[in-house]
């Protein structure tokens, strides 16, 4: 038996390390990869502090994580595309083969989705395992290779990042679109990357705090800032962003004040996309939307082709080296932890002490 | 010329006949025509009962009406597609031929459209007139030539079934589709109709009035119904056999625009035709969750109107029996342009579902 030492969440407020055993190739187009880099969720917290995300309840112990990153340590025999050694980005849900979502093209969306780190509230199933551990398999086709000059940092980046790409695809932004990012977390900051990697001409991010507003230029993620609660209402947003209406609003909040802005800034004809959970239903102000006949997408994880599409902007940012990338991803970057470490930086996150992104290397 | 009798708004509770002046060929696509069926709309009477609704605001009299067909009496001298004495359904709303709405295929947001029987925001311009009155004018473009075999009385109906014409193009409604619609009044049932025709498998056409259900039914208007008063929504969906991919929604009332949301399948459509009165609570998270869309629907833009007449002109195409939808089952009442004030009334109680009023003799 090969030990996995995993990070576990056994109810809430309780995480301990515990060994399990590794998985092995079963499929021939299995995978184990070495993890090395796991990034923290904002999903991941709320099961540590609450135990469940709506109809997901955690009712026994979970390993944790699904930002991950890692190096190919074994390979089935009908894997092509990988070999042993390969950095790899973990794509963290499988869904069902057969499942008519799947079939479909919006694998997304399938019923039978068994993501890491989402419990599974079902009595004699297990968990999806999380990704906070040393081995952890896949199938071929849920790892995207890492090109040689992009960090297992930035890949264990790709999950959120893949969020941002899902949703700008959702809303079609493309070149010489004006786009208003609600959210400057880690997602909304992706997002809005995102959307200037896809050749938006102007990209407007809103949020509460002057210090996140300004990392979102810092990055090279933002041509514009506005800061809603000091700033003034949906007119004074417009004159910021220099009297543009934007034709795209990507919502990474999920709040109501944020919703309402949206849809009265929002060009007609626009498009709106709704990324950020909110708590329960919103105020929605549906006839001004049906006037101005704008169209809403909600926007759910990440499906076919998306994985591809993030790690494909982190080569092309990174290409040139990283003087000349032109969005620095790297910045979200604000703390490392070691595998040991891993319960002081959930702890840490959970404080909301300021941290963007943080990394936990995957354990020796 | 004072020549032009005109049922006019002249404010709340306040209707009144009056000779107005008639209007006269100025450009030469323009088109004269009297107007002989219009149909009363819910607009209407939130102006006669309450002044206004959202951003419109009755400030000064105005002519009634915007749901017409009449007979060409004059044409301008480059009209080519009309000649005088040629039936047609009357497109009441006017855009300006220069701004970017227009320009870019969305006409009806242009922000300087002048649609009849609507204030007009700049408090001191003129209203747009309305269709109640004897005759109306209209540029070539925006009236659609009716086919020898459909009456007056349908040329009235052809901007209400328009509504639903261009809220089922903005969702694709297609063939194979499973649509629900909430809202039996005209705009739903018109809107059902239409996803029909455009080839739905299932129309289930949802309720709290048991006659309205029965109506759309009876009329053919609908494959399945629901009374929302009396069952859940897991019973909506096993009634019809699945969930929808596709939510017509016709009402406005916030409880349906939940409804739609919750008994969507996951990577469904919303079209959202009904006005609120306000914001709507809306399960944003479920919506995402299941990547809903969501289509605003106003008014109606680029060949509606075409589409619309053509809808009627293929159901009606081998006579009145053999039609496969009964539209004119919607008219419940008829009246003189004399007594149209009673019209109003009637409409105003909610006694009717569509009532028609005859243009002036």
């Amino acid at each position: 038996m090969v030990a996995n030492p995993s990070l576990v969440l056994n109810k809430i407020d309780d995480i301990s390390f515990e060994t399990y055993e590794a998985p092995e190739i079963t499929e021939s187009t299995d995978v184990i990869v070495e993890v090395k880099k796991t990034g923290i969720c904002g999903s991941d917290i709320h099961y540590y502090a609450h135990g469940k995300i709506g109809h997901f309840v955690l009712t026994k112990p979970m390993v944790l994580g699904h930002e991950s990153s890692g190096i190919v340590t074994q390979v089935g025999k009908g894997v092509t595309s990988l070999k042993v050694g390969d950095k790899v980005a973990i794509e963290p849900g499988i869904p069902s083969r057969f499942s008519d979502a799947y079939k479909s093209g919006h694998y997304n969306l399938c019923p039978h989705m068994s993501f890491a780190a989402t419990p599974n509230s079902t009595e004699g199933e297990p968990n999806p395992p999380g990704t906070l551990c040393k081995y952890f398999k896949s199938p071929e086709d849920f790892l995207v290779k890492l090109p040689d000059h992009v960090s297992l940092e930035l890949g264990a980046m790709v999950e959120p990042l893949t969020v941002g790409v899902h949703a700008s695809r959702l809303g079609s932004v493309k070149f010489g679109d004006i786009v208003a990012v609600f959210g400057a977390g880690p997602v909304g900051l992706l997002t809005a990357a995102v959307a200037k990697s896809f050749g938006a001409a102007a990209v407007i991010v809103i949020d509460i705090f002057d210090n996140k507003l300004q990392m979102a230029k810092d990055i090279g993620a933002a041509t514009h800032t506005f800061n809603s609660k000091t700033g003034g209402d949906y007119k004074a947003l417009i004159a910021a962003f220099d009297g543009q209406e934007p034709n795209v609003v990507l919502e990474c909040t999920g709040a109501e004040p944020c919703i309402n802005t949206g849809v009265n800034i929002l060009a007609q004809g626009g498009r709106f996309v709704q990324v950020g959970n909110a708590p329960g239903p919103v105020k929605f102000p549906i006839t001004e939307f049906a006037t101005k006949e704008l169209t809403l997408f909600g926007s759910f994880r990440y499906g076919y082709g998306d994985y591809k599409t993030a790690v494909s902007i982190l080569d092309a940012n990174y290409k040139n080296g990283k003087d000349k990338a032109p969005i620095d991803f790297e910045a979200l970057i604000t703390h490392r932890f070691d595998f040991k470490d891993a319960i002081k930086a959930y702890d840490l996150v959970r404080a909301g002490s300021g941290a963007v992104k943080c990394i936990i290397s995957g354990p020796e | 010329m004072n020549t032009n009798e005109s049922l006019v708004l002249n404010k709340i509770d306040d209707i009144s006949f009056q000779f107005l002046e008639t209007p006269t060929i100025t450009n030469p696509n323009d088109v004269i025509v009297q107007v002989k069926k219009t149909g009363i709309c819910g607009s209407d009477i939130h102006f006669y009962a309450h002044g206004g609704f959202g951003y419109f605001r009755l400030n000064k009299p105005m002519v009634l009406g915007h749901e017409s067909s009449g007979v060409v009496v004059e044409v301008g001298n480059e009209v080519k597609s009309l000649k005088v004495g040629d039936k047609v359904a009357i497109e009441p709303g006017v855009p300006s031929r220069f701004s970017d709405a227009y320009k870019s295929g969305h006409y009806n947001l242009c922000p300087h459209m002048v649609f009849a029987a609507t204030p007009n925001l700049d408090i001191n311009g003129p209203s747009a007139p309305g269709t109640l009155c004897k005759y109306f004018k209209s540029p070539e473009d925006f009236l659609v030539k009716l086919p020898d075999h459909l009456s007056l009385e349908l040329g009235a109906l052809v901007e209400p079934l328009s509504v639903g014409v261009h809220a089922c193009k903005i969702g694709s409604v297609k063939f194979g589709d499973i649509v629900v619609v909430f809202g039996a009044g005209p705009v739903g049932l018109l809107a059902a109709s239409t996803a029909k025709k455009f080839g739905a498998t299932k129309v289930m056409v949802v309720d709290v009035v048991e006659s309205k259900l029965e109506m759309a039914l009876r009329l053919n208007m609908a494959t399945h119904v629901f009374n929302s008063k009396n069952g859940t929504l897991d019973e909506m969906i096993k009634e019809l056999g699945q969930r929808p991919n596709v939510v017509l929604e016709c009402s406005g009332a916030e409880v349906c625009i939940q409804s739609g949301v919750h008994v969507l399948a996951p990577g469904g459509r919303f079209i959202q035709v009904g006005n609120t009165t306000g914001p709507a609570s809306f399960p944003i998270t479920e919506f995402a969750t299941k990547e809903l869309t969501l289509f605003g629907s106003f008014r109606y833009g680029f060949d509606d109107y075409k589409t619309g007449v053509a809808l009627l002109d293929a159901n009606y195409k081998d006579g009145e029996d053999k039609a496969g939808i009964n539209y004119l089952g919607l008219i419940t009442h008829r009246f003189k342009f004399k007594d149209a004030i009673e019209a109003y009334d009637l409409v105003r109680a909610g006694k009717s579902v569509k009532c028609i009023i005859d243009g002036p003799e």
